[in-house]
C-alpha cells in the first residue's frame, strides 16, 4: 500500500502534541479575552485579536525556546526529555531523582516567563496598533472618573492603584487564569485517559 | 473539404482564445513568462551559456511561477476551510526553489520556513508599495499581519519539533522499536513495521566472540575459562564496543551485555543478555535474551584411534549452539535472579 509507505516513511509524528496544543490554545485564548475583556473594557472583537496575538506568540517563543535549550542539554538530561515525550515517563538515570523539582521550578519559571511576555506583546501590540501605551487607557479612566467623583474620591484611588497600571494587572489575571484552565486540563488527560490514550 | 476546414478553425481560434490571456495584465501573462524564461534557460544550457546566465533565467522562471500561480488562485478564489489558499501554495513554490538545489536534507529547511515564507508573501504586498516604499497599512490590517506571523512561527515550530523527534530517532534507533502509545505528544499509525533494536546486532556480535573463544576447545580449557567469569564478561563487553565502534551511536553506551552460565547435565546452558538502560515504555525497561547450549562432546569416533596422539580421544571438546530467536523481556535479568533466590 503506497499510503503505509508513505507513513512508515514519516515514522513518529507530533500529531498527539499538536492537537493538544490547539485545544489548550483556544481556551487559554477564550479565557484570557474574557479578563481582558472585563478588566480592560475592550470591545468583544478586539480582546479576542489581543488574546489570540499574545497567546500564540507566547507559545512560538516558547517553542523556540524548548528547541534552542533541548540542543544544547546534557546527554542525561536530554534523554529524559526523551523519553519524555515519547513515553511519557522517565526512565531510571542520574537525573531521576532531581527530575521533579526541576519540573516544578521550569514551571513556576514558564509562569512567570510567560507572563512577562505576554505584558511586553501587548505594549509592543499597542503601540504596533498606533496607540500610545502606557497611560492611555489608565488616563482616560482617570479623566473620565474626574469628571464624576470630586477631587479627595480620586486621590484615593491614585493611591490604591500605587502605581500598578491595570494592564500589568488585567495581564497577570488573565495569564493566571489560563494557566489554571491548562492545568486542570492537563492533569484530567493524564489522569483518567479521556482521549483513550 | 470546406466543412473540414471550417471545423479546424474554429478549433484553433477556441484553443487560441482559451490560451491567451483575456488581458495582458492577468496570471495567464506571468505563467507564460515564466514558461518563457524556463525554456530559454533551457535553450540557455543547451547552447552552454554561463552558469549566471542560466541561473538568472531559471530564477526568473521559479518566481514567476509562484507569483502566477499564487494570482490564479487568488483570481479563482480558491478556499480551504475557508482560508485562502494561494500564499501558501506560492509559499510552497518559492520554498521549493530556496531549498530544493541545496541537496541532501533539504527537505528541513524548506518545510520549516515554509509558514515564514507563506507569511512573507502575505505581508509584503501590504507593507511594501508598487514604487518599493515601506507604506503604514491600517490598524486593522496589521493587527492581522502580527496575529497571521504569530500562527506561521507556530507552525513552524511544530515543523522543527518533527524534525527534532527524527533526529532523536537516528541517535537512538531502539526508541522506534518501542511503543509510542502512552506518549501525549507523538502517534505513529498503525499498522507499520516495528524495527528490531540494536541490543540483536550486540547479541549477535557476542555470540560470534564467545565462538571464537570456546567452541571446538578442549572441555578442560572451557571449564578454566568460565571460572573467570567477571574478566570474561568485561572481555566481552570491551569486544563488542570495539566493534559496534565502526558504525557507533549515541545509544551503544545504553546497552549493557552481560552473561551467565548455569548447570546443564554435563554442560551448560549459557544466557546472552542484551540489557536496555535508556528510555523505554515499560516501566522496569526491557533486555533482549539469547540462549546457548555449550556442551562437552566426544570427538574419539571420527578420528583413526591407533594413529591419534594418545590421550587424544578421551579428551572432549565444547560444542555451542545457539539459538536464533532473542526474545524480549521486561525488566532486568539479575533483578529478576535476585528475586528468584531469595
Amino acid at each position: 500500500m503506497p499510503i503505509n509507505d508513505l507513513l512508515s516513511e514519516l515514522g513518529i509524528l507530533p500529531l498527539r502534541a499538536i492537537a493538544v496544543q490547539s485545544m489548550l490554545l483556544m481556551v487559554a485564548i477564550v479565557l484570557e479575552a474574557m479578563v481582558l475583556r472585563q478588566q480592560l473594557r475592550l470591545g468583544y472583537r478586539t480582546s479576542m485579536q489581543y488574546a489570540a496575538t499574545l497567546n500564540l506568540l507566547a507559545t512560538s517563543l516558547g517553542w523556540v525556546a524548548f528547541l534552542a535549550l533541548e540542543a544544547v542539554l546534557p546527554l542525561s538530561l536530554r534523554s529524559q526529555v526523551i523519553s519524555y515525550v515519547l513515553f511519557n515517563r522517565f526512565y531510571t538515570n542520574s537525573w531521576r531523582d532531581a527530575l521533579p523539582v526541576v519540573v516544578v521550578v521550569a514551571a513556576i519559571a514558564a509562569f512567570f516567563v510567560t507572563y512577562w511576555i505576554k505584558l511586553q506583546g501587548l505594549l509592543w501590540l499597542l503601540q504596533l496598533l498606533g496607540q500610545k501605551p502606557a497611560e492611555n487607557t489608565a488616563e482616560a479612566i482617570e479623566s473620565d472618573r474626574r469628571q464624576r467623583y470630586e477631587r479627595a474620591r480620586r486621590a484615593q484611588i491614585e493611591g490604591r492603584q500605587g502605581g500598578t497600571s491595570p494592564r500589568a494587572l488585567a495581564m497577570l489575571q488573565a495569564n493566571a487564569a489560563s494557566f489554571t484552565a491548562i492545568l486542570v486540563l492537563l492533569l484530567l488527560i493524564n489522569q483518567s485517559g479521556v482521549l483513550g490514550w | 473539404m470546406v466543412g473540414l476546414f471550417g471545423f479546424l478553425r474554429r478549433t484553433l481560434t477556441e484553443l487560441w482564445q482559451a490560451v491567451l490571456p483575456p488581458r495582458y495584465f492577468s496570471w495567464q501573462t506571468v505563467i507564460y513568462m515564466s514558461l518563457f524564461s524556463w525554456l530559454v534557460s533551457m535553450l540557455a544550457r543547451l547552447l552552454a551559456a554561463t552558469a549566471f546566465t542560466v541561473g538568472l533565467l531559471a530564477t526568473i522562471s521559479w518566481i514567476c511561477l509562484a507569483l502566477g500561480v499564487g494570482w490564479a488562485l487568488e483570481a479563482n478564489k480558491v478556499r480551504l476551510f475557508g482560508i485562502p489558499v494561494a500564499p501558501w501554495v506560492s509559499g510552497a513554490i518559492l520554498c521549493l526553489f530556496l531549498f530544493g538545489s541545496w541537496g541532501g536534507r533539504w527537505l528541513q529547511p524548506a518545510l520549516v520556513s515554509w509558514p515564514l515564507v507563506s507569511f512573507a508573501v502575505i505581508a509584503v504586498p501590504s507593507l511594501v508599495s508598487w514604487d518599493f516604499d515601506l507604506k503604514k497599512p491600517p490598524p486593522m490590517v496589521r493587527q492581522q499581519l502580527a496575529l497571521l506571523f504569530c500562527l506561521s512561527l507556530l507552525f513552524s515550530s511544530w515543523f522543527q519539533f518533527y524534525f527534532r523527534i527524527q533526529s532523536w530517532v537516528r541517535d537512538y534507533p531502539s526508541l522506534v522499536a518501542d511503543s509510542v502509545d502512552n506518549s501525549a505528544f507523538v502517534y505513529r499509525f498503525p499498522g507499520q513495521e516495528v524495527a528490531l533494536p540494536a541490543g540483536v546486532t550486540h547479541l549477535t556480535i557476542a555470540e560470534e566472540t564467545l565462538r571464537e573463544q570456546i567452541d571446538n576447545k578442549p572441555w578442560p580449557s572451557v571449564e578454566r575459562w568460565l571460572l573467570n567469569l567477571e574478566g570474561q564478561r568485561q572481555a566481552l563487553q570491551r569486544r563488542v564496543q570495539s566493534q559496534m565502534g565502526r558504525d557507533a551511536s549515541l545509544e551503544d553506551s545504553l546497552w549493557r551485555l552481560d552473561f551467565q552460565p548455569l548447570s546443564n547435565a554435563d554442560g551448560y546452558t549459557l544466557k546472552l543478555w542484551a540489557i536496555w538502560s535508556g528510555p523505554a515504555a515499560n516501566e522496569d525497561g526491557y533486555y533482549l535474551e539469547k540462549t546457548c547450549l555449550l556442551m562437552p562432546v566426544n570427538r574419539g569416533g571420527l578420528i583413526d584411534t591407533e594413529n591419534a596422539a594418545p590421550g587424544y580421544t578421551t579428551t572432549q571438546w565444547a560444542s555451542l549452539t545457539c539459538d536464533l530467536q532473542t526474545p524480549r523481556q521486561a525488566g532486568h535479568p539479575r533483578g529478576t535472579q535476585q528475586q528468584g533466590l531469595s
